[in-house]
């Protein structure tokens, strides 16, 4: 069986700068892949490209077939069919990622419509609102009815992210790419974010693509894993191999520079 | 199993003093105005006392200097100002929105040209362009009148439609909500409009008074309302002439221009504040 996403010779510029430059790898169904580099290394680029929704100044070359279908140089509504279906994005920044002005409920309730429609022919009012209850006991909210009837400031910043992922899983995509998920939440609620996601992720099969700078948190949630640098993919391979006996030397730094934190954490007793 | 009620109206919060005010001058405006349709208290185009009469329980505002009873004609000017406020305003919101909205979508150098067009128009005095238009139809009304200030305000509209929009497109719920396969249409409906809404429909409001006050203006040069209308700008011209004899006749009407500009003002604010759910929470 072919990979649910391939990705092959990826180049992403602008105004005559390189971001990310011939990039290949491929995740098959249900597998789960994890980018790792620091700010500006072309972690996000790349799962933009993925997604096609990167800025009309931005030009993407190479090839990108997502389940099946080509992305790069696809039309918009060609590409509107596959988001969604195959892709659901998971962002950094919780808050800024939901409507302001729009019920948590109401939000989550437009892709499960979408998806219901598509699967049934219709969608009933009553089995979108059951649904979307059901997406919020999902990603552990306590209260789905009152979450459903608030509006996102009314909710903490944990809370903002369960919403996000629920309405990540309302489409049940093939592939869940989270861009770096965990990185404006605190450090027990990043835990609890991971592990449901990680829950998540292996109860209804789907494949991630996990973006982060964190190597820790990366090594949790995914198997194989890609450094990347200046938008070069230094290195790939099984997360125990990558990690354990880095062969590149900017991944032997990542790994010694969460190695150094780790200890001051454990000497500082926390 | 529950239902869950999503559409359910946001809960009652508590309205400003500005809100409340806005809402009895406006609410006062829009009654007499209605009440004018069935009844008056005195024909508007016949004489039904002497002429330039003072204020007495029969004429409360006086006559004109024809005898006619100026409360009538205040009350009709009232239907008048609420006309053009309402007709220029939908005029302008409704191209100055599609407008606005098609230029943060538009390719950069087309969006340049749209800006800068808008920029010229909104520099171009508003009452000079209606002169021109009303002197560009058939004869003066209030039509005319109407369709020139809603271009002059379409052009205001596009303006802050198209930044507004600007703003909200670059936010991540956009992007969150096109890779769950929302078409830009469906964004613009669903997420672009309700944003932009608190704030545009505060500057609706405004210039509903600078619409009211700019077809008084017509009127009093003599190119708005022609004169079977009343209007509350042609009202103040014919008083013009009279004011040390019968100063009740230029008062009147201008207290109630006031009135209705000030409400719509107080009503722009009022709305600001009832139009943001995460208003009034600690910042």
């Amino acid at each position: 069986m072919s990979a649910l996403l391939s990705v092959q010779g990826l180049t992403v510029s602008t105004g005559g700068k390189t971001l990310v430059s011939d990039l290949s790898f491929s995740i098959g169904a249900g597998e789960r892949m994890g980018l790792i580099g620091e700010s500006g290394s072309g972690k996000s680029m790349t799962a933009m490209a993925v997604t096609g929704l990167l800025p009309g100044n931005i030009s993407v070359s190479g090839s990108i077939i997502l389940d099946c279908q080509e992305v790069v140089g696809a039309d918009d509504r060609h590409l509107n069919r596959l988001r969604g279906v195959a892709t659901a994005v998971v962002f950094q920044e919780p808050l800024t990622a939901l409507d302001p002005l729009m019920k948590i409920g109401k939000q989550i309730a437009e892709p499960v419509r979408r998806r219901l429609a598509r699967e049934q022919g219709r969608a009933m009012r009553l089995a979108v609102d059951r649904e979307v209850l059901d997406l919020l006991d999902k990603v552990a909210l306590p209260q789905p009815e009152r979450i459903a009837n608030a509006y996102p400031h009314e909710v903490s910043g944990g809370q903002r992210q369960r919403v996000a992922i629920a309405m990540a899983l309302a489409c049940r995509p093939k592939l869940l790419i989270a861009d770096e998920p965990t990185t404006a939440l605190d450090v027990t609620t990043q835990a609890e974010i991971l592990r449901l996601l990680d829950g998540l992720v292996r109860e209804t099969g789907m494949a991630l693509l996990f973006i982060s700078h964190d190597l820790p948190v990366v090594a949790q949630v995914v198997e194989r894993v890609m450094v990347l640098r200046d938008g070069i993919a230094l290195e790939e391979g099984a997360v125990a191999d990558v990690f354990g006996n880095p062969s590149h030397d900017y991944t032997q730094t990542l790994v010694d520079a969460a190695r150094v934190f780790d200890e001051a954490l454990g000497r500082t007793g926390s | 199993m529950t239902a869950l009620d999503l559409s359910a109206d946001r809960p009652a919060r508590k309205h400003s003093l500005a809100l409340s005010i806005g809402l009895a001058l406006v609410g006062l405006n829009v009654a007499v105005a209605i009440l004018t349709l069935f009844w008056t208290p005195y024909d508007p185009l016949n004489a039904s006392g002497g002429r330039l009469e003072a204020p007495s329980l029969l004429h409360w505002v006086g006559t004109d200097r024809l005898g006619r009873d100026y409360l009538t004609q205040i009350m009709i000017g009232a239907r008048t100002a609420l006309i053009v406020g309402t007709g220029a305003v939908a005029i302008g919101a409704s191209i100055g929105v599609t407008l606005g909205i098609l230029a943060a979508f538009a390719t950069r150098l087309l969006d340049d040209v749209m800006a800068a067009t808008l920029d010229i128009l909104i520099a171009f005095p508003t009452l000079l362009l209606a002169m021109l238009v009303v002197a560009a139809s058939d004869s003066a009304s209030l039509w005319s009148a109407i369709l020139a200030l809603g271009l002059a305000i379409s052009a205001i509209v596009a303006r802050l439609t198209r930044i507004l929009a600007k703003r909200v497109l670059r936010q991540d719920y956009i992007i969150a909500s096109r890779t769950s396969g929302t078409s830009w249409p469906g964004v613009v409906v669903r997420h672009v409009l309700p944003n932009i809404w608190p704030t545009l429909s505060v500057n609706f409001a405004l210039q509903f008074g600078l619409a009211v006050i700019a077809e008084a203006s017509l009127s009093y040069l003599g190119l708005g309302a022609p004169p079977p209308n009343a209007s509350w700008g042609r009202l103040l011209q014919e008083a013009q002439g009279t004011v040390y004899t019968a100063p009740v006749g230029a008062i009147a009407p201008g207290i109630a221009l006031v009135a209705l500009v000030i409400g719509m003002n107080l009503l722009a604010d009022g709305l600001r504040d009832v139009g943001d759910p995460t208003r009034g929470r600690s910042r």
